[in-house]
């Protein structure tokens, strides 16, 4: 139950718009969010990436369930959403594999029902999965054309291999060759045992919705199966690196695995964060490397990136010319020292947590927005959903904690460093 | 099992949903104030937020050849200080508040936002009326700033479908000032020092050119009060704006050679955004490729499996723009038949109007995916400040209203004067030699 909710009755937890109700190992999720005639719903499977024992595998298995059911193929799935103005779509990512449904509000039953139909009863067509699976081949073939993302890639694979976090959700051509139509199926029902979340915010009646989904998950059969564990990373390699066709810029990135979502340190990661550039451009390090020495239009910092169950990373990221490249490390690496050696000042510190907190409302903005952080809150066990809970946490930091937090999480000795150069001489 | 509601209420629902989209148009307070500063205020309280935008009527179009870039140049240079807030000081008081800024440049217009939390949110007020009045432009600030856009120049010449994007917007309109790059050429980037700075500046940047808009929760004579206190530069007519030469049309190919797909663009020439067949060239748009039921989609994707995914927007532009409708193409199937398919799908165009539920799906789809792409404050002010930029704030209204009701024979006439593929540029960006097996087709 969601820890900070208010008049609890019939094992519900609820605010006056908020409720969740835990249904075996699935929980629902509805918000009341007046002012437009809109509803955004999402469920979530915890059968993601990170469990997954072939890369690509849930990617895949979550792609599959808009492709047909056991009643309908893809075509009549599309043509009956966008006959209504609805956005369907269907997804696998790090932690989960799911659907989306979003439309106008006065349909907020057939959403539901069109949702739980690709989430329940998929058909895994085999022909269907020969031309996904074609399809993600060309998108991985996509991604490394744009050479910032392929150095991005290697950055991963060098700071989490094997664990999946080092490695597309896509998976590999190779991989994703043998995964079959038995496979999907096979980890769908899996999956389903380990549960997951369903959130549905908009201008809905949460009484009414939640009345809707009781009885279908009450009714659901999936017998609980043990959680896979995924592989630790091995720190094979401190620096990589990778020739890149057709860039005229060279790529940097540089970090270290930092904390998972759950852990008591990332409220004061993220403040250390904004002090070194995740804000914006008056960060340390935005400051020194685009504003002052004018070697990168994009210089993008974050101390806890890509965290889920497992920990995310710090990096710091560069796009510069190649005669830029040595430079422009060494003037991370000075700021870095710089952070350590002489910590953080208790107006950077107010600084920080102002933007924090400032950006706070941002969050809560939108109904897609919404449904993410209730699954967040569902999948991670935090609080995400509580538009309170998140600037509390940064309102206790203090700065021995921002200062801590670096010198436990900060290590130049130890950074990764991958280093894309292009193959073409710049221009200029 | 899935409820389905009576036809008629789904036919009638783009109707219900132009009224929520009329509702906040009309319900926007608009004043003038004496030096010509036009300003757009809309209370929206689903946010405790403020978005605040300012619109320049000035953008690559309005440039020196000579200088090309150097309208986002000065978008660049409008963070580096002015007399009040100094180097550094709007992005380290942005963050201190928690807010955010950005802006963009394009070839008619160069906008300006902030969004804030509602208490601080007069903060972008100070920070624009002082930039509007005069900027710094020290010598040192425009060096450093001119090594950050050759890198942003770099970035996109990175990307393949930037560069394609950009050679066939050359080819589309030869001279007419959208075939420049909004960044400039690094030849034409160099060439600009302070005082072309100042000049544009000077000439665009003034309240008679200019539109502040402020979207969120704010009281809204509150919010004029303190726009009207700021702003109070007098200002000189707004300047007449250059009158470009036509743009070159005709058929043309551009072929270039970078990354490892084949990518693919069809531009077509369309009206200006004001004119009332850009909205029916829109709705065409959605037709073809809005939605995994598209024409395109359903038959190039998901049928002859030639493309990863397939689109088609029109350039929403001052004078005669584009509309483009791009593609990737598959490895290893032929590219050709991918381009001879969105040329068969114009014909069929210009020959039969969509049947009715196309039509239908398409407007469905058209009217939600505008609630959904306007739910946050900043988008809203971004559309309000567009539109009077380009014309007037009654613009998207017209346009929605125009798409809703154009009738099988105006879709007819407009896609014959429009969509004919023998005035179209076909653009494709090759795979880098060696790269794949699926290089040009034999022609």
């Amino acid at each position: 139950m969601t820890a900070g909710l208010v008049n609890a009755k019939d094992g519900r937890a609820a605010t006056s718009n908020r409720v969740r109700l835990d249904v075996g190992p699935f929980s629902l999720h509805v918000e009341h969010v007046p002012g437009l005639p809109l509803v955004a719903s999402r469920a979530f499977v915890r059968g993601g990436a990170r469990l997954e024992p072939s890369p690509g595998w849930s990617h895949l298995t979550g792609r599959l369930l808009a492709e047909g059911t056991r009643t309908r193929d893809f075509a009549a799935l599309a043509e009956d959403a966008e006959s209504r103005g609805a956005w369907q779509q269907a997804f696998g990512t790090g932690e989960t594999f799911g659907a989306v449904v979003d439309t106008v509000s006065t349909d907020w039953r057939w959403a539901l029902d069109h949702l739980l139909e690709v989430l329940l009863e998929p058909a895994f067509p085999e022909e269907r999965l020969d031309w996904l699976r074609r399809q993600v081949q060309a998108e991985l073939e996509s991604m490394k054309d744009q050479p910032d993302i392929r150095t991005h890639l290697a950055f991963l694979d060098q700071l989490f291999a094997p664990h999946p976090y080092g490695r597309p959700v896509q998976g590999t051509p190779e991989s994703l060759a043998e995964l079959t139509v038995e496979a999907c199926a096979s980890w769908h029902r899996r999956a389903l045992g380990w549960g997951g979340c369903l959130c549905v915010a908009g201008d809905v009646d949460v009484d009414a919705v939640l009345e809707h989904l009781e009885p279908r998950f009450r009714a659901l059969d999936a017998p609980a199966s043990e959680v896979p564990v995924p592989p630790a990373p091995i720190d094979a390699e401190r620096r990589r690196e990778i020739d890149l066709k057709g860039s005229e810029q060279a790529h940097l990135f540089l970090g270290q695995r930092t904390v998972a979502r759950t852990h008591p340190d990332l409220a004061a990661l993220e403040v250390l964060g904004v002090v070194l550039g995740s804000g914006g451009l008056s960060g340390r390090l935005p400051l020194q490397l685009r504003e002052k020495e004018g070697l990168a239009y994009h210089v993008d910092v974050s101390t806890a990136a890509g965290c889920g169950l497992d920990p995310g990373r710090f990096s710091v990221y560069i796009g510069t010319s190649a005669r830029h490249l040595e430079r422009a490390e060494a003037s991370i690496r000075r700021e870095l020292e710089r952070l350590l050696t002489d910590g953080v000042d208790a107006g950077e510190l107010e600084e920080a947590r102002g933007y924090l907190l400032g950006r706070a409302p941002f969050r809560y903005e939108t109904l897609r927005q919404r449904v993410e952080l209730m699954a967040v809150a569902a999948i991670y066990g935090t609080r995400d959903d509580d538009p309170e809970w998140w600037p509390g946490r940064l309102r206790a930091v203090q700065l021995a904690d921002v200062e801590r937090v670096a010198r436990t999480w900060i290590d130049p000795e130890k950074l990764a460093v991958t280093v894309g150069r292009p193959l073409r001489q710049p221009s200029a | 099992m899935t409820q389905i509601p009576a036809q008629g209420a789904i036919a009638d629902r783009p109707a219900a949903l132009l009224g929520d989209i009329r509702r906040f148009i009309e319900g926007v307070s608009t004043r003038r104030l004496d030096n010509g500063l036009d300003v757009h205020v809309a209370s929206d309280r689903r946010s405790p937020l403020v978005a605040c935008a300012v619109a320049y009527r000035a953008g690559t179009r309005d440039e020196d050849p000579a200088y090309g870039g150097v309208a986002h140049f000065l978008e660049h240079m409008m963070f580096k200080g002015a007399e009040r807030f100094g180097a550094g000081e709007i992005d380290r008081l942005t963050q201190a508040a928690g807010g955010v800024n950005n802006a963009f440049t394009s070839h008619d217009s160069t906008l300006y936002y902030f969004t804030f939390a509602a208490d601080r949110w007069r903060l972008a007020l100070d920070i624009e009326s002082d930039r509007m009045a005069g900027l710094n432009l020290a010598a040192e600030d425009v060096e450093a700033e001119r090594q950050v856009i050759h890198e942003e120049i770099s970035m996109y010449e990175g990307e393949p479908w930037d560069m394609l994007l950009r050679g066939v917007q050359a080819a589309a309109f030869g001279r007419h000032p959208y075939g420049r790059p909004i960044l400039g050429t690094r030849a034409t980037l160099d060439a600009i020092g302070a005082e072309q700075l100042r000049q544009f500046h000077r000439r665009f940047y003034r309240p008679s050119n200019a539109a502040v808009v402020v979207v969120g929760d704010v009281d809204v004579d509150a919010a004029h009060a303190a726009i009207a206190e700021r702003f109070t530069l007098p200002s000189p007519p707004a300047p007449e704006r250059p009158s470009p030469p036509a743009a070159e049309r005709g058929a043309r190919r551009v072929e270039r050679h970078q990354g490892e797909l084949a990518r693919l663009e069809v531009a077509l020439p369309t009206p200006p955004v004001t004119d009332p067949d850009h909205a029916v060239l829109r709705l065409l748009c959605s037709v073809l490729t809005l939605g995994r039921s598209s024409r395109l989609h359903r038959l190039l994707v998901d049928d002859q499996q030639l493309a990863l995914w397939v689109s088609a927007d029109a350039q929403q532009t001052l004078d005669p723009g584009v509309l483009g409708m791009t593609a990737e193409a598959v490895p290893g199937r032929d590219p050709g038949r991918l381009e001879a398919g969105i040329l068969d799908a114009l014909r069929e165009l210009v020959d039969e109007p969509p049947s009715s539920a196309e039509l239908a799906r398409a407007r469905q789809l058209m009217m939600a995916d505008w609630l959904f792409g306007h739910e946050r404050l900043e988008q809203r002010a971004f559309l309000l400040g567009g539109a009077s930029a380009l014309a007037d704030l009654a613009l998207p209204v017209r346009s929605m209203e125009r798409l809703l009701n154009a009738t099988p024979d105006e879709l007819l006439r407009v896609a014959g004067r429009y969509l004919r593929p023998e005035r179209a540029v076909i653009g494709w960006s090759w795979p880098e030699a060696g790269d794949a097996d699926d290089g040009e087709p034999d022609r």
